[in-house]
């Protein structure tokens, strides 16, 4: 026996450009499947088990001349065409359901089941606007199907046919569950089809189909869940449970969704000096925790604040570092949590370029009743210029004032409406005097040192679980280049390894570098040579400090005396912005 | 998605009176196994219900995209003609912008049967394979084809890549050429965006387009959105001394990517003079930030601005987004209880959009509201 359940949604369709005032091309909602169906193939022949949402039957011919019909009217399928949009136009474009409704049971049950050969691999199929993905197996699977035309979002439901289909399948094996609900669909359907015949009035089978059929039940909330939240979770005969998120609904930047590639390369960015904030309560996400969930998952959920660092947070939960680095992106892809800078004091906020600061957004009235006497937009300019959380120390204030800031903050950062600021620095010599425009400008150091790797293990460097890999981190600078360099004195093994540090540039970069007066202070020339790699603009001083175990006044004192041969800005950190991005 | 749409084979399918749905003709030969055939042919040669629609099945690695077509007549055995003219791909290639060519084709063949019998009859059938040939090789090799089939018929294709939606245009915003501007061909575009067109210079907003060409507003609007469509123009905002403006993690790529190098120090630098420093230039786009105006800035790096046009180094930071725009969205958070509710001044609307829908200067605003007590102001 086989089976095949197959959703459909709407294609991308073609951009039109109208000339209307409102020239916006609404099209239906691309991350949203128009529905989901159930198909069978067997020695019965092809049949559609179930689909939903049911489809409008057309008008039974008796009843069609009871309406007046003009003469002029648009000649269309089913019921009259309703005017979506209020506005008249001589041709509203079909609207999704009736796209679907436009196919028949009997249609989709030939097209959607396929035959054995393409079994147990992605099925996908276009007609028209409408697309069909699914998952046909040899023991029945329902896929859905979404007529998205971004690809990751088709694979994405492509993913979730195939989890339901095996879960199916394993419930088939075991209990023949699968056999069982198909029968009873079935034979629903005969009973509603004989009904029909007797008393003409159309009914859709499926409606009755719903309340006695598990399965069917559970397909429609897959529907329900993937069109609204975009995370489903399902127990398949109450027992299996099949879990799946949409990322594209879940990970939005203002319209647009952020690709799953995207997600998973900032996921693998992340290092051991970034933290872990929570989207929800300690105590709401630990309850939406399925029972059999792993231990770890919870002693990290448990021991995990906004002030420790991920390395921190291993050894408070007593877990390795690759676990954490999973776990968190576990947690962040299911939107349940995002990677932040761990707050201190000397971290700079300013207002997120995507935050909602309307007088009337729902986060107002939120911010309103979580810290009563304080408005949002009043807090939202206080970040209109980058501030560090230490400026709002006020020594006249209670504690307790400055706890209630630490929540606030906390709050913003949790809906996205602030971004962090970190400070990144690049050398720059400035040209040489002489020969002007004849010589080519050095290629900045950036180019020339670019691909090293960076000293703090990420997540990337930990690769798969099965690598060899044994990260340990006693010692967090794990560069070659900066070597331990004796302390003290114009030794001559410290003046080689200045020299080769500073072997790297250019003959002109050198001697610019040589002349300035800190340079004489061979102490200072020496950290300056130490950290020359860092300088391409590309790692900002928290890295730094954490890197080389260096405090925050001793790099900006350095940056001060440097300063003719560096350019410092101030921007968010591009490794977890994506994270800073508001979720819809 | 920027990779062309290549197509590995073009076939010709139709249902033979006694063998049954089969390929006729198909170029390469042999492409399409016998297998593949075998598993996709009810979405070929189909059943009524789904003649007419574009099909795009993927199976074994292969997309196939078709258009069934029938033609019902007594002269023909069975009384009805099946026939789709398909094309394939790898199963990973977008297909979209092949979509229009096999309707068309479709159409064409369609016509040509009823006009002349020009599948039905053997003999000009035969002249489909070189037709397909033709198709396959000019198709992949400059996306369209015009082929001629017979005296009086001529085949005109062209694969059109689809692009996205283009943002709404506001009346703030500000239009400037991707390229140079000579290389704009005026007689390919319509008449308005031909008027409108001396006015687009990086700096006249939508509005001053609109009133100096003598163009209505909202036609202003479509035809640049139109442009912004075809990758023609991009927006920035409008440019003044006392804007603000901070930098992006996309900056560094002025360091790291020479093109980039190349391009902006062309495009920033004074006419006449020698080309601008990277060292310069780079230490203007990060002497930008929160809290400082263009002005201040250009006080503080006079030297560096001595070969650099400062309009145009904000012109191509915006353009590249190396840097950003901090708008100014002012928010009425204490308001008495008889006072109506405020209508601009509640967050969303920034200080160029309230200028340039009441028609006051951004001095003006700033009087009104910086002594408003009742009135905070948001910078994003």
């Amino acid at each position: 026996m086989m089976f095949n359940t197959l959703a459909r949604l709407p294609d991308d369709r073609k951009s039109m450009y109208s000339q209307s005032q409102n020239s916006v091309y609404k099209t239906g909602d691309k991350t949203s499947p128009i529905s989901v169906i159930l198909v069978t193939s067997g020695s019965r022949g092809n049949k559609l088990l179930f689909r939903y949402p049911f489809q409008r039957l057309a008008e039974c011919p008796s009843s069609l001349t009871a309406k007046q019909r003009s003469p002029y009217a648009l000649n269309t399928t089913g019921d009259g065409l309703e005017d979506q949009d209020g506005d008249s136009r001589e041709q509203s474009p079909l609207t999704d359901e009736q796209l679907v409704a436009g196919f028949s049971d009997i249609i989709l049950a030939t097209i959607l089941a396929t035959k054995s050969d393409i079994c147990g691999k992605k099925f996908e199929l276009k007609i028209d606007n409408v697309r069909f993905v699914g998952h046909p197996t040899l023991l029945q699977h329902p896929p859905i199907i979404q007529a998205n035309a971004d690809p990751s979002v088709i694979s994405c439901m492509h993913n979730l046919s195939r989890r339901i289909a095996i879960a199916l399948q394993h419930e088939e094996r075991r209990c023949q569950y699968l056999t069982r609900e198909a029968k009873l669909m079935l034979a629903i359907q005969d009973e509603i089809t004989t009904m029909t015949e007797m008393d003409g009035s159309p009914q859709s089978p499926f409606r009755q189909i719903l309340p006695k059929c598990k399965l069917a039940r559970d397909l429609k909330e897959a529907y329900d869940s993937l069109c609204t939240t975009g995370v489903v979770r399902l127990h398949i005969n109450n027992w299996l449970e099949v879990s799946f998120c949409l990322p594209h609904k879940i990970h939005r930047i203002g319209g647009n969704y952020i690709p799953p590639e995207a997600l998973e390369r900032s996921l693998k960015a992340i290092r051991p000096y970034h933290a872990l904030l929570l989207l929800e309560s300690e105590k709401a996400l630990l309850g939406q925790l399925p029972l059999d969930c792993s231990p770890a998952m919870v002693r990290l959920i448990k021991t995990c604040s906004a002030v420790k660092n991920l390395q921190q947070l291993a050894q408070d939960a007593d877990l390795a570092l690759l676990q954490i680095f999973q776990i968190a992106a576990h947690l962040v892809y299911w939107g349940k949590a995002i990677i932040i800078y761990p707050l201190c004091e000397n971290n700079v906020y300013m207002l997120s370029p995507h935050a909602n600061i309307c007088l009337y957004s729902s986060l107002a009235e939120q911010f309103s009743q979580q810290f009563p006497g304080h408005d949002l937009p009043s807090m939202l300019a206080k970040f209109s210029l980058p501030v560090s959380l230490a400026e709002f120390r006020n020594p006249l204030e209670a504690p307790a004032q400055e706890a209630q800031l630490i929540q606030m903050v906390v709050w913003m950062l949790q809906r996205r409406l602030l971004i962090q600021l970190h400070t990144y620095v690049c050398l720059l010599v400035p040209p040489s005097e002489d020969e002007p425009g004849l010589r080519d400008e050095d290629p900045p150091l950036a180019a020339r040192v670019g691909g090293r790797s960076l000293s703090t293990p990420s997540a990337l460097s930990f690769g798969s679980p099965t690598s060899s890999d044994d990260m340990t981190l006693t010692s967090p600078s794990m560069d070659n280049s900066s070597a331990e360099l004796l302390p003290g004195g114009d030794s001559p093994l410290n003046k080689r390894m200045t020299e080769t540090l500073l072997a790297s540039l250019s003959e002109h970069e050198r001697q610019v570098i040589l002349n300035i007066p800190a340079a004489q202070n061979p102490e200072d020339l020496r950290m300056f040579a130490r950290l020359l790699h860092y300088f391409r603009g590309h790692h900002h001083l928290e890295e730094i400090m954490y890197n080389e175990n260096m405090r925050r006044s001793q790099l900006k004192t350095l940056f001060d005396k440097f300063r003719s041969v560096l350019v410092v800005t101030s921007h968010e950190d591009p490794i977890i912005s994506i994270f800073q991005s508001p979720m819809e | 998605m920027g990779m062309t749409t290549r197509i590995e084979c073009i076939f010709f399918s139709e249902f033979h009176p006694t063998l049954g749905p089969k390929i006729t003709y198909q170029v390469p030969e042999e492409y399409i196994s016998r297998e593949l055939f075998d598993t996709v042919q009810v979405y070929i040669i189909t059943k009524p219900e789904l003649q007419n629609k574009l099909i795009t099945v993927t199976a074994m690695g292969k997309k196939l995209i078709g258009c069934p077509v029938c033609i019902e007549h007594k002269k023909y055995s069975r009384n009805a003609l099946l026939f789709n003219l398909g094309l394939v791909c790898d199963a990973q290639t977008n297909t979209c912008a092949l979509e229009p060519i096999v309707k068309k084709l479709s159409g064409y063949l369609t016509t040509l049967e009823l006009e002349s019998g020009f599948i039905s009859n053997e003999e000009s059938k035969q002249k489909l394979l070189p037709i397909l040939s033709t198709l396959l090789e000019e198709l992949n090799a400059t996306g369209a084809c015009t082929l001629p089939i017979d005296e009086s018929n001529t085949i005109h294709l062209k694969l059109i890549q689809l692009r996205k939606d283009p943002p709404i245009v506001q009346e703030y915003d500000v239009p400037v050429f991707t390229q140079c501007k000579d290389h704009f061909i005026k007689s390919q575009w319509d008449l308005t965006t031909q008027q409108i067109l001396p006015y687009i210079d990086g700096f006249r907003h939508i509005q001053k387009i609109s009133a100096e060409a003598d163009v209505e507003l909202n036609l202003v609007r479509i035809a640049v959105q139109n442009l912004l469509y075809y990758g023609v123009v991009t927006l920035v905002s409008i440019f003044q001394y006392s804007n603000v403006y901070c930098t992006t993690p996309k900056v560094q790529s002025l360091i790291d990517d020479k093109s980039v190098q190349d391009e902006c120090l062309n495009y920033v630098t004074k006419q006449g003079q020698k080309r601008a420093s990277l060292r310069d230039v780079f230490q203007l786009y990060c002497g930008l930030s929160p809290g400082t105006t263009v002005r201040d800035l250009c006080s503080r790096y006079s030297q560096q601005l001595q070969r650099v046009d400062e309009r145009r180094l904000i012109q191509f930071g915006l353009m590249k987004s190396l840097i950003r725009r901090l708008q100014k969205y002012p928010v009425k958070v204490i308001r008495d209880e008889r006072s109506r509710l405020p209508r601009l001044y509640t967050g969303c609307h920034s200080y160029d959009e309230i200028c340039c829908k009441t028609g006051i200067s951004y001095q003006e605003l700033d009087e009104r509201l910086e002594n408003d007590p009742n009135i905070v102001v948001c910078w994003k």
